[in-house]
């Protein structure tokens, strides 16, 4: 049951880009190019949040997104 | 701390246009620098809230009364429309209910997305294709579904005429969307208490309960978003409650607790809160002392613009008479009748 529908890949873009994903089977990822993230796939279920891709950049794990060309900057400074 | 809400970012006059949020202008005991003032709500912890949402729908099937009835008034809306449709998206969908049951109306490809990842497993549990997506960012290509459903979800988005656009660019051309949402009115009675029982004790109040949009707001952002024939209507729910408690965690059951970004950080002392719900009694309950809570139902109703559609006419485009058709005679505006 670990395996994506189908279906998915053929509508799901990246959030932030609104830009095409790549499909890694092997890392179980959907990769955007265009932001430098890859959204994780848990149990065949696509993650398309921000905060919990993979930045490509190897970066450390912080989950602050890149500022997007279009979106309002992300919030910040949340204690 | 009780100074800063009367800084730069005091939530008076948002540039964007928001819900309703009176009560984001009360004194705010919040210790963290607010943010953006279009920001109201705090979607991380909506999502957190969500996700321990997703035990209490697993443990409690009572749970999901009120997501059901509203999700039953979403699903009738499909009963007035003759289309048929091949592609939906259940946005906001928390454990697939009416992803499933537009599964069980026949429809070939459903897909469920939820911003609570562990409810988005819940759906996919129902057999429906599932993902975890934020409203305010949605993952899907131009014109992915003929049919966008949400229940009782989009009343948590910050952005809600940016979301409404995006919905509609994931729409094919005469594509529907319908959507339920919580409106002005929800919990008046709650709010009221909490209001009186806080301020009597403090001084002041914290927005306890989340602003709502009014029924007016959510018909313009529909058109704004330029979608086509938009409808808004309301509906007022009374459910009532053994106590004041079976409704707070009935609320929670939801995922619906209070997530404003400027809530107060500190909880509501015990004190605050028992004289809150002693003051709701008091006042509203019935002669069997059961506590009514009133639910104001927003349903939205719009189609991605089509040529087939009905449409006015350019002004001057007319072909025929209105005077012949009315059988009389047309008289210029300056002249008056009788004359």
């Amino acid at each position: 049951m670990s395996s994506v529908d189908p279906r998915l890949l053929e509508i799901l873009v990246c959030p932030l880009t609104k830009g095409p994903l790549r499909y890694d089977p092997e890392r179980q990822e959907l990769v955007s190019e265009k932001a430098g993230l890859a959204y994780p796939i848990r149990d065949g279920i696509p993650i398309m949040l921000v905060d919990e891709a993979r930045r490509l950049d190897g970066a450390s794990a912080a989950p602050a997104a890149p500022a997007p060309p279009s979106a309002p900057p992300p919030a910040t400074g949340q204690a | 701390m009780r100074a800063m809400s009367d800084g730069p970012y005091a939530p008076a006059g948002p540039a964007r246009p928001a819900p309703s949020r009176a009560l984001g202008r009360a004194p705010s005991h919040a210790g963290a620098a607010p943010a953006d003032p279009a920001r109201v709500f705090d979607r991380a912890l909506h999502r957190t809230r969500r996700d321990r949402a997703a035990a209490r729908l697993a443990a409690d099937p009572k749970a999901e009364t009120l997501l059901a009835a509203a999700a039953e008034r979403l699903l009738d809306r499909l009963d007035d429309v003759t289309r048929r449709f091949t592609a939906a998206l259940d946005l906001g969908a928390r454990h697939g209910l009416v992803a499933a049951a537009l599964r069980a109306r026949g429809i070939a490809s459903v897909v469920a997305a939820e911003l609570s990842p562990r409810l988005a497993r819940m759906a996919a549990g129902r057999g429906v294709p599932a993902l975890a997506a934020d409203e305010e960012a949605l993952p899907f290509a131009a014109g992915s579904f003929d049919l966008i459903l949400s229940n009782l979800s989009l009343h948590w988005v910050n952005d809600l005429p940016g979301a409404l656009l995006q919905l509609r660019h994931a729409l094919r051309p005469d594509g529907l969307f319908v959507a339920t949402l919580w409106g002005l009115g929800t919990l008046a009675e709650l709010r009221g208490a909490l209001l009186e029982a806080e301020s009597e004790a403090t001084g002041g109040a914290a927005p306890r309960v989340s602003p709502f949009p009014d029924l007016r707001d959510a018909a313009g952002l529909l058109q704004r978003a330029g979608f086509a024939l938009p409808v808004a209507d309301a509906e007022t729910l009374s459910v009532l409650y053994p106590d004041v408690f079976a409704l707070f965690a009935d609320i929670r059951a939801m995922g619906e607790t209070n997530a404003v970004a400027e809530r107060s950080r500190r909880p509501l002392p015990r004190g605050v809160l028992m004289d809150a719900v002693r003051r709701y009694a008091a006042r509203h309950a019935t002669a069997e002392g059961r506590i009514p809570a009133t639910f104001r139902l927003i349903t939205l109703t719009g189609w991605a613009p089509h040529e087939s559609q009905q449409r006015p006419l350019r002004p001057g485009s007319a072909a025929a008479r209105l005077a012949d058709a009315l059988g009389t005679e047309e008289r210029s505006a300056g002249e008056k009748a009788g004359r």
